[in-house]
């Protein structure tokens, strides 16, 4: 029991801090990526050429790119969260360009024959039918995202990172755990309230399609 | 009324549309049809701005349509596709509103509006309002399709061949609905179809097109009596002997009241029931069961003896068909041959019925005018 009364303050601060970086980086990145999407499913001949480019980038592992930020930016949580939320973009803007463009061309041409403009095709019936697989790229993320927050110790930011770390130097496998096991009950609650929202928000009449 | 002036359309160097001029009346049911790749769809999608034409102008009631905003003029032009394309994130009542909503009707004017549209094709609003497309049928989709280009009552509906893709009898019974929705709306309807039938049942005029021009503009009856071009005639006999005719088979038109004898029975008794029943031809059976020919009072006359068994008369051998075999073929038959009836075989070549010219004539009566019975 000592071993919580030494570390269960530290804990609940890792994990608040954690969860923070989480949230706020698939946040950010959410928008962007879902931003970024709608836009490149307007202009599919670039995105050809884009999205691959992105994915490249995509492969750039995060403690080289987290280790570059901080020379520019320094210690500080924006560091973090500016890396994450890069790293959080691709899942989701790649299904939301592909949700968009598996919208069958029926729609979008009875959307149009309705006398709907661009922008009410785009929300009404376009966003809404690629709902469902917007969502799995942000489930995704969020699961991604909650390991690579580990890194965040890495530059002395906290998280439950720092646990792994320290448990790792000190070989202290207990300590190790203690950071890995609510990073991963963490992935799964996150994953599993994700699957409420998908309940939520994914049109009624789409998911007697599914 | 819609007014195509020298409308030119070209994709590459193909031409889509050739230097078309026309007119469509108000209130017109009008049908194009013409080969794949003839231009319709591109005709009709022109109407409605899907495709700017290169030359030319379209005017809808004098109006150039290149100056009015595409989005607002659709909201005045109905629009059906083969596809449906019924929103499947709405339920029917969204989708019948579509257009209505954009227009700003009220809530309750659009919940009054798809009541009454949805009564005039017999579904329930109760039943069906709530409803998302996935849960309905094709015809049942399809139909909602047709009302919600009807929601706000527009002057004019265009229809990409909207029952090509549901199954003859939801087609037939969808094709009824809009004629009778035609005759009660009173909407101009430009609808394309390559199905000559459908034109014909449908159109108050055909225009039939060939390589981005217009072969022929007619009624119905005009272009049944003077198709303008061989292509047209082809497709008038393809599509009379494609459609609802061609599920018919030997098995629907055949009598099965016939008399038929086993070869031992005697001539004096067949002789007797021939007089009895009026005939003058008795179907001649093996023993077992299968079909031998035919024997007329005329070969009994020659036969000269009326004592032996009937089966000492070389049956003639007449026309067959199978009774699996296309009602059109057994009719050919027929007519081919100088007797009066074809006789209907079982697979087993037993004696399922005969088709008699009576029965042809019936059977043409009714695919002329309707169910005779």
């Amino acid at each position: 029991m000592s071993f919580f009364n030494t570390y269960g303050e530290r804990l609940i601060d890792a994990i608040q801090i954690h969860l923070f970086y989480v949230l706020s980086s698939v946040f950010i990145g959410f928008v962007i990526a879902l931003i970024l999407g709608i836009i490149l499913s307007r202009i599919p001949r670039y995105a050809n050429i884009i999205m691959p480019l992105l994915s490249i980038f995509q492969t750039i592992p995060g403690i080289v790119f987290i280790g570059v930020l901080f020379l520019y930016l320094g210690m500080i949580p924006a560091t973090v969260i500016i890396a994450l939320a890069v790293y959080a973009i691709f899942p989701v803007l790649k299904n939301t360009y592909t949700g968009l463009m598996d919208v069958k061309p029926e729609y979008i041409e009875a959307a149009k024959g309705c006398g709907m403009s661009p922008i009410q095709t785009l929300l009404e019936v376009e966003l809404p039918l690629a709902t469902p697989s917007i969502i799995t790229g942000l489930r995704m993320s969020t699961i991604y995202t909650v390991s690579w927050s580990v890194l965040a110790a890495m530059i002395g930011l906290g998280g439950l990172g720092e646990f792994i770390y320290i448990g790792i130097a000190s070989n202290n496998n207990a300590l190790i755990l203690l950071g890995a096991i609510p990073a991963a009950l963490m992935a799964i609650v996150l994953s599993l309230l994700i699957d409420g929202l998908r309940r939520l928000i994914v049109p009624k009449g789409l998911r007697s399609l599914k | 009324m819609i007014r195509f002036e020298n409308v030119r359309k070209k994709y590459g160097d193909t031409v889509i549309l050739d230097n078309l001029s026309f007119n469509i009346e108000p209130g017109e049911f009008v049908v194009l049809i013409g080969p794949s790749g003839c231009g319709k769809t591109t005709t009709l999608k022109s109407i409605n701005r899907l495709i700017t034409p290169d030359q030319g102008k379209i005017f809808i009631d004098g109006q150039d349509i290149s100056e009015v905003n595409p989005v607002k003029l659709r909201r005045k032009i109905g629009y059906v596709i083969q596809q449906i394309g019924l929103f499947p994130n709405m339920t029917i009542e969204q989708n019948i509103g579509i257009v209505p909503k954009r227009l700003k009707y009220s809530k309750s004017k659009i919940k009054e509006i798809t009541r009454e549209l949805m009564e005039m094709v017999d579904m329930s609003f109760e039943d069906y309002a709530h409803k998302y497309p996935s849960e309905l049928s094709g015809g049942q989709q399809q139909r909602i399709g047709v009302l919600r280009a009807l929601a706000a009552s527009p002057p004019i509906v265009l229809m990409d061949e909207p029952f090509g893709a549901l199954d003859p009898l939801t087609r037939s019974t969808l094709q009824d609905e809009i004629v009778k929705l035609h005759k009660k709306l009173k909407k101009t309807i430009v609808f394309v179809t390559h199905d000559m039938n459908e034109a014909l049942d449908l159109a108050d005029k055909i225009i039939f097109m060939e390589k981005g021009e217009i072969v022929q503009m007619a009624t119905p009856d005009e272009m049944l009596a003077h198709p303008a071009s061989a292509l047209i005639r082809d497709f008038m006999r393809k599509s009379s002997s494609s459609a609802d005719s061609s599920d018919l088979t030997a098995a629907d038109f055949m009598k099965t009241k016939f008399f038929s004898v086993y070869k031992k029975r005697s001539i004096r008794e067949c002789t007797d029931l021939m007089a009895r029943q009026h005939i003058d031809s008795l179907l001649i059976k093996n023993d077992d069961n299968t079909y031998a020919g035919i024997v007329t009072i005329r070969a009994i006359k020659k036969h000269g003896k009326s004592s032996g068994s009937i089966g000492d008369i070389t049956p003639h051998v007449n026309i067959t068909s199978n009774i699996s075999e296309n009602a059109k073929e057994s009719f050919d038959k027929l007519y081919a041959t100088d007797d009066n009836y074809v006789v209907v075989l079982e697979d087993d070549n037993t004696i399922a019925g005969i088709i008699t010219k009576t029965g042809m004539a019936t059977a043409m009566a009714d695919t002329l005018w309707g169910d005779m019975q």
